[in-house]
């Protein structure tokens, strides 16, 4: 096929004879992402206004094509925990470069690097590492961070999960209490050398809203561009109430860290609710067959679809073999398969599952369809973090972000999406068969 | 005129599409010579395009040296605008196939002087040699391109007011809204579709009866100006059952006996080797036939079209066509190479 376009290196890809994730369905069309801009083309008028033809063309034999899979509760894995400051602390990016690269290969191409409740100085180690990565476009770099998740330290002492109890702290001094943990450079905007003005490096935080002075502070963390999520807290439905009203959108692992849901005082999970005037948050499930029953997971799905994210909360453990791993502060984790617990004790200590494992859990405990399981992890996500258009979709001009499944069924009729490629702005970076 | 009767909308469309391929990979077009193709949109050619489609892409056909011009445009919508024929064409056909972009040609209705737009238009055409096969539909009151009813019959590509019930048939594409449908379009003439070298028109359904009664029962006529194609030297409708509703009985019998006729005898209704294979000069000195066979034996009456229109379609026959002997149609081939 004539190219008009006269550099050397291949940029505009063709995918033909494939599935594309639109909204609710799989729609059969072609899609054209381009290497140079690291964008979807809006091919209709490239082909006319530019003369643009496709450099290659893709068959891909009627598989699917999804957005890049969006994790927002990753707290580490491939062995670095994001939460432990190496021995030699220079090394930490050097680490987090490599994480990134493999966790490409498994399909989840941005997330929401977490932090477990810690020391000041772990923060103020960490977060300059974990800040958004995606604003120099370069595919090789693998998963692109969208800013870090600050998973405590200001969560209940009750509902703490594994996170160790001396390191968790009140605000009660509002916003200044979480610019002293945090460090007021990584919750702040910043402007970099080039004059351009950086988000926070913090992209969101969960906290408990009852304790102390949170619930007052969620308006000054939202006005950040900071996503408050209500979670690991003690809250009451009217507790948590008050916090959507004050700008909370989001709910960390639901059912799991809170409050139970009781007849008489429905907690948390109240506020998925259609009886408040209030707009509903979306809400993070670990479908991991661990944490939540499937029966529960299909309750929530169904009080409110539209902000149902699955997350997979894993920990570095993932990727490495079953045994028994260090955990800071003298406390070890036993692994085994995907199941992670305290050592000596039967808590849950965060999952050691792959993203795409949860889309599938959750395609078969549910009986939801392949979109309303995939924008789970793409345009919901991506709605969270108010990136829709950049994220999370197949629209012309969101990020080339493309992860392109395979759809098999096993002979016990389990159905699974098996990650047969992946695409980081515009150029593969992962393929199943090399 | 030729008028091929099939059953259904399926099979008219499948006999279209396998036609022009069959006229494309006869031309054998080059980049020299590209075959230039009159392409239409609307809900009847979306079939045609489909097995175009699916015939490129079991290797049947190539459109690299394909030339193509669109019949209109709206004036006023974004090219991206869904209703759009930029996008209707991008999306049945262009985006499936290899018609080179610096190839296309669909008028802009967004251009800032829409006469000018025109003027190059035709000028585009002519640059190219004329077109080889105008594809087209017709509305149900049998209008080609947008020249509605009462259009001139010696119209070229102008700006057009759309006709009312143009707009209210459109509005279900814009939201049953006639405020955001569009009111005028350009389009090429009635005499621009007539030059070219030969003209294919697809009617189906039943609401198209008359119009097809109208255009080839009756006279010439203004109001029809499909009925124009009377005038033109190779012109061939295909229509389904539905659409022959109207008809005459004996037209209907007439047109298929002439068909089965053709083909119990061995051949088929083509066309002249010359307009097969578009106007190349190094073949001309090879064709077989001798010269004095062009000329008619007896010389018959100019046809009406010379003195009602100001210019005659190129390489204007003035007898109806023999059909060829087989052996000729393949000395054209081997000279085409």
């Amino acid at each position: 096929m004539p190219s008009a376009i006269t550099t050397g290196r291949p940029t505009i890809t063709k995918f033909t004879n494939c599935r594309l994730l639109k909204g609710d369905q799989l729609v059969n069309q072609d899609l054209w992402v381009s290497s140079s801009t690291g964008k979807i083309v809006r091919s209709q008028e490239a082909f006319y206004s530019e003369h643009s033809v496709p450099d290659i063309t893709i068959n891909l034999n009627g598989r699917i094509i999804s957005p890049g899979l969006i994790d927002v509760q990753l707290n580490g894995a491939f062995g670095f925990n994001f939460s432990s400051i190496p021995e030699d602390p220079s090394t930490y990016g050097k680490l987090l470069r490599q994480v990134n690269k493999s966790l490409v290969q498994t399909g989840v191409t941005s997330y929401l690097p977490t932090l477990t409740s810690s020391n000041k100085d772990v923060y103020h180690q960490a977060l300059p590492h974990l800040g958004p990565s995606g604003r120099y476009r370069v595919a090789s770099d693998g998963a692109e961070s969208l800013g870090a998740h600050c998973e405590g330290p200001f969560i209940s002492p009750t509902k703490n999960g594994i996170h160790p109890v001396e390191v968790l702290v009140p605000a009660p001094n509002g916003f200044s209490d979480l610019e002293d943990i945090y460090g007021v450079e990584n919750i702040s905007s910043t402007i970099d050398r080039d004059g351009n003005i950086a988000p926070p490096r913090i992209r969101k935080i969960t906290a408990a809203p009852e304790i102390a002075a949170m619930t007052n502070t969620i308006q000054e963390i939202t006005s950040r561009g900071i996503v408050y999520s209500i979670g690991h807290t003690e809250a009451t439905y009217e507790e948590a109430s008050a916090a959507v009203a004050a700008g909370a959108t989001m709910i960390t692992h639901l059912f799991n860290a809170m409050r139970p849901l009781h007849h008489r005082n429905p907690g948390v999970f109240g506020v998925l609710g259609r009886a408040e005037s209030l707009p509903r948050p979306f809400f993070g499930i670990i479908a991991d067959g661990i944490h939540l029953h499937p029966t529960s997971i299909k309750i929530a799905f169904n009080a409110h679809p539209e902000g149902f994210i699955l997350v997979t909360d894993a920990m570095h453990l993932v990727g490495l073999p079953d045994g028994v791993y260090d955990w800071g502060n003298g406390e070890r984790l036993v692994k085994s398969g995907p199941k992670l617990t305290l050592e000596g004790t039967d808590k849950i200590a965060g999952s050691s599952i792959s993203l795409i494992e949860c889309v599938n859990n959750f395609l078969n405990w549910s009986g939801a369809s392949i979109p309303q399981a995939l924008k789970a992890v793409t345009s919901t996500p991506a709605a969270m973090l108010n990136l829709q258009g950049v994220k999370g979709c197949l629209d012309s001009d969101a990020d080339a972000d493309l992860t392109i499944l395979d759809e098999q069924v096993d002979s016990s009729g389990f159905k699974s999406l098996v990650v047969d490629q992946v695409w980081k702005f515009g150029s593969k970076v992962f393929d199943r068969e090399e | 005129m030729r008028l091929i009767i099939r059953d259904d909308p399926a099979a008219a469309s499948k006999f279209i599409a396998n036609y022009i391929i069959d006229r494309i990979n006869t031309f054998n077009p080059s980049k020299e010579h590209p075959f230039v193709l009159g392409l239409p949109t609307g809900s009847s050619p979306v079939g045609i395009y489909k097995v175009l489609v699916e015939r490129y892409k079991a290797g049947a056909i190539s459109f690299e040296h394909v030339v193509t011009f669109n019949m209109d445009e709206y004036i006023g919508i974004p090219r991206e605008h869904p209703e759009s024929y930029h996008t209707f064409m991008y999306k049945h056909f262009f985006s499936h196939v290899n018609v080179h972009p610096s190839n296309i040609h669909i008028l802009n209705g967004n251009a800032q002087d829409l006469e000018a737009e025109c003027v190059g238009y035709e000028a585009a055409i002519k640059a190219v040699g004329g077109i080889d096969l105008f594809l087209g539909g017709i509305g149900p009151d049998g209008h080609i391109a947008f020249n509605e009813p009462g259009s001139s019959m010696a119209s070229r590509t102008r700006v057009k007011t759309l006709a009312y019930d143009t707009i209210i048939a459109n509005s279900r594409f814009f939201d049953n809204d006639l405020e955001k449908v569009p009111k005028m379009a350009l389009t090429v003439g009635v005499q621009t579709v007539l030059e070219a070298r030969e003209v294919v028109i697809i009617i189906t359904g039943a609401h198209k009866s008359l119009a097809l009664k109208k255009c080839i029962e009756e006279g010439v006529n203004h109001m029809w100006t499909l009925s124009s194609l009377q005038l033109h030297p190779h012109p061939m409708i295909v229509v389904d059952e539905d659409a022959t509703l109207e008809l005459q009985v004996k037209t209907v019998r007439y047109f298929k006996s002439i068909e089965a006729v053709a083909s119990s005898q061995g051949f088929e209704q083509i066309l002249p080797s010359k307009v097969r294979t578009g106007p190349r000069p190094a073949t001309k000195s090879i064709e077989p036939l001798p010269e004095t066979k062009q000329e008619p034996s007896i010389l018959s009456p100019q046809p009406l079209t010379s003195t009602l229109l100001a210019a005659p379609a190129t390489e204007y026959p003035l007898r109806s066509i023999t059909p060829e002997l087989i052996p000729d149609r393949m000395g054209s081939r081997i000279a085409a190479h």
